[in-house]
């Protein structure tokens, strides 16, 4: 029976999680994979991200309904009731069709049962084994058998089969025999080799005698294949080229129609190998090369026979398919020329900027401190290269990865921050890409108050100096001049690359790869991959920082969720109901103890029976059970026999990793009906290793005890004090949106959620739908907007769920998530209208810049303008003989505060434009920086190439505009690489002066949001809420929140309309278990809870003179209490009685 | 001050950051003092004063709050809550004959198990040099 899924995600790194996240609150059932062993992906690896140096990755969870998810750190780890986490798997085939794809996933065992593993870290001390750590960058080393991630939950001891050695030490040394290499069944696994040659099978006899597998031999095909069809008992058919009656491919398909599922693989002769790797396409497993070596070729086997035996399958059916690939970082080591010397990468001075970054990390191998990985040397001077592996077209990378230069900027805080500003740090760029919210001012302040240098220079040599400590950076100043300069450290920023064997996953998948290889997606739908129901999420389309991916797999999730609800994807298949628990807040509390008895390492260190004795005496404590291993089966039986004979209201498990337990702690609650906020799992087996001193002290065993009872002792005072939540909470949600803004943003987001079958009200402010993208004729990648644009105003317009009020405004708006009354103003008179979200998608204009003679000169227009004139033929490029443009143009002395981020893309637009109807037009650009992330950059390239010329500029070498005869504009400007003061009298002046939000002030009171310093809407965290507001219900998407070129704006409309669905989907929220209420009777009404509230979840009913808890915006921080003078306020399980019994036991000496 | 004094620490940690901190600490073997207590919260901004000053009374000689670092918060703003209470209670301590060196607050992000243990040597350190807590016997409790 196939697993049924609403959507499959593939790839459990920040844009798969988002993605899965986000299908999950809306109720779909998600299989999140990963082939590597741990979730996370690259942010496993990163502590801290731009612009804000913090992590805060934990604001991804469900925000409702957050008792379904797990409520701590995301980069440990995540459970949902509606995620399933396969990790160590790939896919292996994929067929069928949008709505029903059927899908065999392979799982790679770890050789290790989770079940048995307590991460006691034997196994990996006496693993003779060091391969590089990936966790580290390669900075430090691991063994064979090794922990993915040293922080993960579920933590588990992992084989890494390939570099294994085969010395079984680890399976000697685990205590709990969960490490399996499948010794027992090797007498039971029959290998059948055919092939002609007969020192074939005397080599082999004599090289796999140890190994006691039983081999049979068949000198012809059909001897092969009659053995086959007699014996059911082969495990693995090795395959030889030389039949003489059968080729080995006819061999093969035989094979397979009688044993589909038995393993083949291909003995090649050297020369053959093409047509060998031809049969692993038709199903063989691999093939091997002869002459093979002996041993090598038992290991080789052996392997095989565990991977064999011990990988499984898993087949799932599902709606659609979410591709969250990521991508790689480019290595210096993998430069095929050479760039080993080029970088010096094997110096101990240089490290990519992963490696930096591990450096930098309290988990990383100096434990935090700025010294040489290699070397321990101290580091004072650091120089950051930017561009390494990206914007190289020798090097297949004509494309720019977007993050480097943001993340170099924040490595470089980060090592002023680690030592006190004391390290010098420079960063050497060619275009300082900073254009996302925040960015430009994050940079500025790295420049101007962080001492942060930056050098436009791309060195060309890194020469390690005879010392062998420093490196000498040769690079070119802006005069020409030839400069060298010392570091101590060099951080190569490696760009993104697509990850390993893509190309093998899109054959699989069935998706197309562009150019760069990574996953081709469609114009205006960034998320749509070449096949229908398969999308791309993350930065697996394109290279993306954290904040955009984030949107991306909104988006992704989004167009997943569109599928699943067209095929009605699992409709039919009932969901288990909530189970309700009954009432024991009356009953004195009984607390059942269940002490795990059985790990060996936990019993050396503690006398569980002194425990044991000591936790019964503990008040309402009724029953202290030893079950041995509470983390096998029949331990966990044991647990739920106990409870059910001694029926207590409260549980409390006393084991190891006690974040492991919670799925299962639910599962508990329905067996034996116990509501699982009244169960809790304590870490007694940490205490066991805590102590300095060695195993078998008295003194130390006495002190391992007195922890463990505490940790126990406090756990029960805590559950005694813990609140039953209450029934479910029904909210009467109101199954309608309000949309503001009927531009692209607006009219997508609309779309998007009118399409799952809610009702959209759609306000606009002009006469018309459309908006700023209107004003586009064409796009650099060769789509029509218009067209596009016009298409979208139809289907808007005659959508059935979607009602467009143009010419109006919205002028209130009061309530709160799942339930607002707002009026709207249109010349019909007002509406009033009752909705569940509210999505503001207000937009921006071009900036108005009144200088330089536009509007006053017919010669100077904006970029916009020029790009209409073009198109409509107002302006015959064949007529003109030189163009100007300037980039980043402001008023005069206006500081650039942030990047338009559409500006470049339309001046290379205008750029290619003129250039291809007139390839002798002269086009000088005056730039700052060139804007173009990700795959623009190749259009940068084309504009270079067809003749145009840059010039850069920067505050001081601004060009000035005046001009001459017949409105010819004079441009004054400085040429940096002629290093000298040059005039231009173009024809035309093309001035970009880059997007502002529009006016929102009126919006923002009416719907209680916040603005930030640059107009645009605030989000409620840049990088895990993009589209969120602070005030749930509302949501935000295109230019009114950061500018955005068309296909961005589109993702962060769907990514919008997709949070906004987890609202409207809502029938009835379960209460959480941490959640505040008041106790009325208690309070004074002083309002101090109100203010202190940071999500505006209290408000004071007038009416009924009490304070008001939204139970669907709390989020159960408890600020509220500790505010409260009366402790009138209270959060559940953490009310001042039983915290100050959790105090008195925490504090208590034991007996 | 006697050799043998070995201070009992109660810390309140935050469910997102230090406790996850703590958690790695103790599972990547980082040497811990046996008498450190931990007390899981929500958030540092639901440590209420007046569970300090119990802990103070009760046997804690002495408190340690530690949370998310600023701008990081979970809860979007409480540490900055629990920095302005610790302030507070910090100069009204010293009346009560209370050291106000005994509350300490710090920010250990999730990452940052060997800065978590760090953070608690040195607290409990400091409290071996300042010595059992004399106003608890002073107090009528």
């Amino acid at each position: 029976m196939r697993k049924q899924y609403g959507a499959l995600v593939v790839g459990a790194g920040i844009g798969g999680i988002r993605a899965a996240l986000d299908l999950a609150v809306t109720g779909h059932k998600v299989a999140l994979i990963d082939r590597r062993p741990s979730h996370g992906g690259i942010l496993a690896q990163l502590d801290h991200q731009f612009p804000t140096d913090h992590c805060g990755m934990c604001r991804m969870l469900p925000l409702m309904s957050r008792d379904s998810s797990s409520q701590f750190c995301l980069r440990k780890g995540l459970f949902h009731d509606n995620i399933d986490i396969y990790l160590s798997t790939e896919v292996g085939e994929m067929e069928g069709e949008p709505g029903k794809y059927l899908v065999s996933l392979k799982r790679k065992s770890t050789l290790i049962d989770p079940t048995k593993c307590v991460s006691c870290g034997l196994c990996s001390e006496v693993c003779p084994v060091r391969v590089p750590s990936e966790f580290n960058a390669g900075l430090t080393e691991r063994a064979a058998v090794y922990l993915p991630v040293p922080y993960a939950i579920p933590n588990h001891y992992v084989i890494d089969l390939d570099n294994c050695q085969r010395c079984w030490k680890c399976h000697e040394a685990c205590p709990t025999g969960a490490i399996d290499f499948k010794f027992e069944e090797r007498k039971d696994f029959h290998i059948l080799v055919a092939d002609r040659d007969p020192e074939l099978a005397e080599f082999m006899r004599g090289e796999l005698e140890e190994q006691n597998f039983p081999l049979h031999f068949a000198a012809s095909g059909q001897e092969a294949v009659d053995a086959l069809a007699s014996d059911e008992s082969f495990g693995l058919l090795m395959i030889g080229m030389n039949l003489n009656d059968m080729d080995a491919e006819r061999l093969l398909t035989r094979s397979r129609e009688l044993r589909p599922d038995l393993a083949v693989v291909v003995m090649a002769d050297k020369g053959s190998e093409g047509a060998a790797s031809d049969l692993v396409m038709q199903g063989a497993r691999e093939y091997l090369v002869k002459p093979f070596k002996g041993k090598r070729f038992v290991a080789w086997l052996d392997k095989l026979y565990m991977r064999i035996l011990s990988d499984t399958t898993e087949e799932l059916e599902v709606g659609a398919v979410v591709l969250a690939g990521g991508f790689d970082c480019y290595s210096p080591a993998m430069d095929p020329e050479g760039g080993n010397d080029i970088w010096a990468y094997d110096h101990p001075g240089v490290l990519t900027a992963v490696e930096f970054e591990r450096l930098m990390s309290g988990t990383g191998p100096t434990g935090g401190m700025l010294v040489r990985p290699g070397d321990g040397r101290p580091v004072k001077r650091i120089a950051w290269i930017q561009c390494v592996g990206s914007r190289d077209a020798q090097k297949n990378a004509d494309f720019c990865s977007g993050i480097c230069c943001m993340f170099s900027i924040k490595e470089a805080l980060l090592a002023k921050r680690l030592t006190g500003g004391e390290v010098e740090t420079s960063i050497f760029y060619m275009d300082m890409r900073a254009s996302g919210k925040g960015y430009q001012r994050y940079r500025m302040n790295a420049e101007k108050e962080k001492g942060v240098r930056f050098v436009r220079s791309r060195p060309h040599t890194i020469m390690p100096m005879d010392d062998g400590h420093t490196l000498r950076l040769d690079y070119l100043s802006d005069a020409g001049e030839l400069l060298s300069e010392e570091f101590d450290m060099v951080v190569l920023a490696a760009g993104a690359r697509p990850p390993k064997e893509t190309d093998r996953f899109a054959l699989t998948m069935g998706v197309d790869l562009n150019q760069w290889g990574f996953v081709d997606t469609q114009p205006y739908s960034p998320e749509k991959t070449s096949k229908v129901g398969v999308f791309a999420a993350g930065a697996f389309g394109e290279p993306r920082d954290i904040s955009e991916s984030v949107i991306q797999a909104g988006a992704a999730a989004q167009a997943a969720s569109r599928i699943i609800k067209a095929y009605d994807v699992l409709a039919g298949i009932e969901t288990e109901p909530e189970p309700e628990y009954p009432d024991v807040s009356r009953e004195p509390a009984r607390t059942l103890v269940a002490l795990c008895a059985s790990c060996p390492t936990l019993e050396q260190a503690v006398d569980i029976e002194t425990v044991s004795r000591r936790m019964g005496d503990v008040h309402s404590v009724c029953r202290v059970v030893p079950v041995g291993g509470a983390c096998t089966p029949q331990g966990w039986k044991d647990i739920e026999e106990a409870a059910l004979e001694f029926k207590p209201n409260r549980v409390l498990i006393g084991a190891c990793m006690p974040y492991a337990y919670i799925p299962r702690l639910k599962e508990l609650g329905r067996t034996i009906g116990l509501n699982p906020a009244l169960m809790d799992v304590v870490d007694i087996y940490t205490a066991s290793f805590n102590t300095a001193c060695g195993i078998g002290d008295a003194d130390c065993k006495e002190k391992a005890e007195k922890e463990v009872y505490s940790n126990l002792s406090t756990a029960v005072a805590r559950l005694q004090g813990a609140d039953p939540s209450g029934p479910a909470v029904t909210v009467d949600v109101a199954r309608s949106a309000l949309v503001v803004g009927g531009g692209l943003a607006g009219m997508t987001a609309a779309m998007a959620i009118a399409d799952q079958g809610y009702g959209v009200c759609l306000v606009e402010t002009e006469e018309a739908l459309g908006g700023t993208a209107m004003r586009l004729h064409t796009q650099l990648d060769g789509s029509d907007p218009r067209k596009f644009m016009e298409e979208l105003i139809a289907q808007v317009e005659k959508h059935p769920n979607i009602k467009v009020f143009t010419d109006s405004r919205v002028v209130l708006s009061r309530g709160s998530a799942g339930r607002f009354r707002s009026a709207i103003a249109s010349p019909r008179g007002v509406f009033q209208l009752e909705h569940g979200v509210s999505v503001l998608a207000t937009g921006g204009h071009e900036a108005k810049v009144y200088e330089s003679g536009l509007c006053v000169h017919k010669t100077v227009m904006t970029h916009l303008a020029l790009e209409e004139q073009l198109a409509t033929g107002q302006l015959d490029a064949g007529a003109i003989k030189s163009v100007a443009m300037i980039q980043c143009w402001r008023n005069e002395g206006e500081e650039r505060t942030f990047c338009s981020k559409v500006c470049c893309p339309e001046m290379l637009k205008n750029v290619l434009n003129l250039k291809q109807r007139n390839p002798d037009i002269d086009i000088y650009v005056f730039y700052r920086d060139i804007m173009t992330q990700g795959f623009l950059e190749t259009y940068y390239t084309q504009a270079r190439q067809a003749g145009a010329i840059f010039i850069r500029y920067d505050d001081e070498t601004a060009p000035k505009v005046t001009f001459g005869e017949d409105h010819q504009p004079v441009i004054a400007g400085f040429d940096p690489i002629l290093n000298r003061r040059i005039e231009i009298r173009p024809d035309i002046l093309s001035l970009s002066s880059g997007i502002e939000p529009n006016d929102v002030e009126e919006l923002q009171e009416v719907f209680d949001v916040a603005v930030d310093e640059d107009g645009f809407y605030q989000e409620a965290d840049f990088k895990w809420r993009p589209v969120d507001f602070l005030k749930q219900g509302v949501f935000a998407c295109g230019i009114g929140l950061a500018p955005r070129r068309m296909d961005e704006t589109i993702s962060s409309a769907k990514a919008a309309a997709q949070r906004a669905l987890r609202i409207l989907n809502a029938e009835t929220i379960a209460r959480e278990t941490v959640v505040a209420t008041v106790r009325h009777s208690l309070c004074s009404l002083c309002q101090a809870c109100i203010a202190a509230c940071p999500y505006g979840a209290r408000v004071l009913d007038m009416d009924q003179e009490k304070i008001v808890v939204d139970e669907i915006l709390c989020q159960g921080c408890g600020s509220c209490a500790a505010v409260c003078p009366n402790s009138a306020t209270v959060l559940t399980g953490f009310h001042d009685a039983p915290m100050m019994s959790v105090i008195d036991a925490a504090l208590e000496e034991p007996a | 001050m006697s050799q043998e004094f070995e201070p009992t620490i109660l810390a309140f940690v935050c469910n997102w950051c230090t406790y996850t901190a703590a958690d790695l600490a103790g599972t990547s073997r980082m040497v811990q003092q046996p008498n450190l207590r931990l007390v899981r919260m929500m958030c540092t901004g639901m440590v209420d004063p007046k569970y300090i000053v119990k802990s103070l009374l009760s046997g804690a000689d002495g408190v340690l709050v530690s949370g998310c670092h600023p701008g990081d918060c979970h809860y979007i703003n409480g540490n900055y809550k629990a920095r302005r209470r610790v302030k507070l209670l910090n100069e009204i301590l010293p009346q009560f004959g209370i050291e106000k060196e005994r509350v300490k607050l710090t920010w250990v992000g999730a990452s940052e198990g060997n800065e978590f243990a760090a953070t608690v040597n040195n607290f409990i350190n400091e409290i071996r040099e300042l010595g059992p807590m004399e106003a608890r016997s002073m107090a009528v409790v």
